[in-house]
């Protein structure tokens, strides 16, 4: 089974409002990508909103074009192409967050997103909490965790959040297991969190 | 205590501003009746909160006023938010309405930089028709701060805000009255006067945090209902006013 069908097979399995967190080796980044965008939110009809504080949107993007997967229900919150002052067009489907220590206009535009398009359920991803690590300390990032999480499931909206593996600490595991129902580990069986 | 233990049994009518989080905040809206200070800096949301709050009192049936003291309606309807559910029909089927106050100081000839106690009475008087010739229940006047600059005497602001406040809430109309402040001034309006009378206040600002600038919204007082002192966070969109918690970095002053 290739990782994108693994990553679709398993947030199948998932209810609705599920809070997932997928800890992934970098070497399966895009495929992970392409599973949730291209199958999952595809079978499941969903809205998805796309967080990036890892590479600006437009790389994610062309990544996307390259894969043929259409943009039409996927959005995006880039709070890493303001700092890096970068002067590349913006996509019609990108809003831009100034910096990723403004955790709140982060859920703000997420909001924002999710009234834009009620009509459908959504799936929200956030890429990635390591990077977002980077900028904030951890007490911040957990509170931030903790009501996006929390308001995305009054949303009925599923939330997967990214680790990269290699850059996981002690810190993020905990946060991680504090905000998730779920943790996916890609060549791995689904592990309940609350066990 | 949670705030829902310290609901009065005999709540007061609301008027929902039609703005989900201020409405959260205020468990459920605005005291109907009430008169509300909402001051703050510059660029801070005041106007666009203000607007909204009339759109959706317009959308809902109820006739709306939008007092315009320094800018003139017709910039202001070009540079405010285009809000998704803005209308414009509302203002044609006469909805929502639109006035300067400087076309109303000329026509009862108070032209001049300093009101007496008379010239107050007349200007009171005057809103007072338009909101009986209208049939408003949401008001606003944006802003009291312009006003108050005619009112040398913190005394006649007193004055002017007590009758206001008293004839618009004796109409059943549900009032924000804009109050402008510098940051590094003391208490929420030019005189310190307008937040002691009004029945609300909602403080709006901008929070530094790390160089970071974020619009807050905060409010400290409204009479007639328990509410949320928490400071928040609002973005200013088409779909209307958001707000969300401002996340407190455990306790670290000002944030993470």
């Amino acid at each position: 089974m290739t990782i994108a069908s693994e990553v679709n097979e398993k947030l199948s399995a998932l209810p609705e409002a599920s809070a997932v967190a997928m800890r992934l080796r970098t070497e399966q980044y895009f495929d992970a990508i392409q599973g949730m965008l291209d199958l999952f939110a595809t079978d499941k009809e969903l809205e998805a909103i796309y967080i990036t504080s890892t590479i600006p949107s437009q790389s994610i993007i062309n990544a996307l074009e390259v894969l043929e997967i259409p943009l039409d229900h996927i959005w995006f919150v880039d709070c890493i192409s303001q700092i890096m002052m970068s002067a590349t067009k913006r996509h019609p489907h990108a809003i831009v967050v100034e910096s990723p220590t403004m955790l709140e206009n982060l859920m703000l535009k997420v909001e924002f997103l999710l009234r834009k398009n009620p009509e459908r359920k959504a799936l929200v991803i956030l890429d990635s909490i390591n990077s977002l690590a980077i900028h904030n300390n951890t007490k911040i990032l957990s509170e931030f965790l903790h009501i996006l999480v929390n308001n995305l499931r009054s949303h009925a909206a599923y939330t997967v959040i990214f680790s990269m593996q290699e850059y996981e600490t002690e810190e993020i595991r905990n946060m991680l297991v504090l905000v998730s129902d779920e943790s996916v580990e890609l060549g791995h069986e689904i592990e309940a969190v609350a066990d | 205590m949670p705030p829902k233990e310290r609901e009065v049994t005999n709540e007061r009518e609301r008027c929902a501003t039609g703005i989900e989080g201020i409405d959260h905040v205020l468990n459920g809206g605005i005291p109907r009746g009430n008169t509300v200070l909402v001051a703050g800096s510059v660029g801070t949301g005041k106007t666009s909160i203000c607007i909204e709050f009339l759109v959706h009192g317009a959308l809902g049936g109820e006739n709306s006023l939008y007092l315009s003291v320094t800018e003139p309606s017709s910039k202001l309807l070009k540079n405010v938010i285009p809000f998704d559910f803005f209308d414009d029909r509302l203002i044609k089927q006469g909805k929502l309405h639109f006035v300067d106050l400087p076309g109303v100081y000329e026509k009862l000839g108070i032209e001049k930089s300093e009101f007496t106690f008379d010239e107050i009475r007349l200007l009171v008087d005057t809103i007072a028709a338009l909101v009986d010739q209208y049939n408003v229940r949401r008001f606003v006047l944006d802003s009291v701060t312009s006003v108050s600059y005619r009112l040398e005497e913190p005394e006649l602001v007193r004055d002017f805000l007590l009758r206001l406040g008293v004839v618009l809430s004796s109409k059943g109309c549900t009032s924000l009255l804009v109050s402008e402040f510098t940051p590094t001034g003391e208490g929420y309006s030019r005189l310190g006067v307008e937040e002691a009378i009004a029945d609300g206040v909602i403080v709006t600002g901008n929070l530094e945090r790390r160089g970071d600038l974020l619009r807050t919204l905060q409010v400290v007082k409204m009479r007639g209902t328990s509410h949320s002192r928490a400071k928040y966070v609002l973005d200013l969109t088409t779909s209307g006013v958001l707000l969300v918690p401002l996340l407190k970095g455990g306790s670290v002053q000002g944030g993470g």
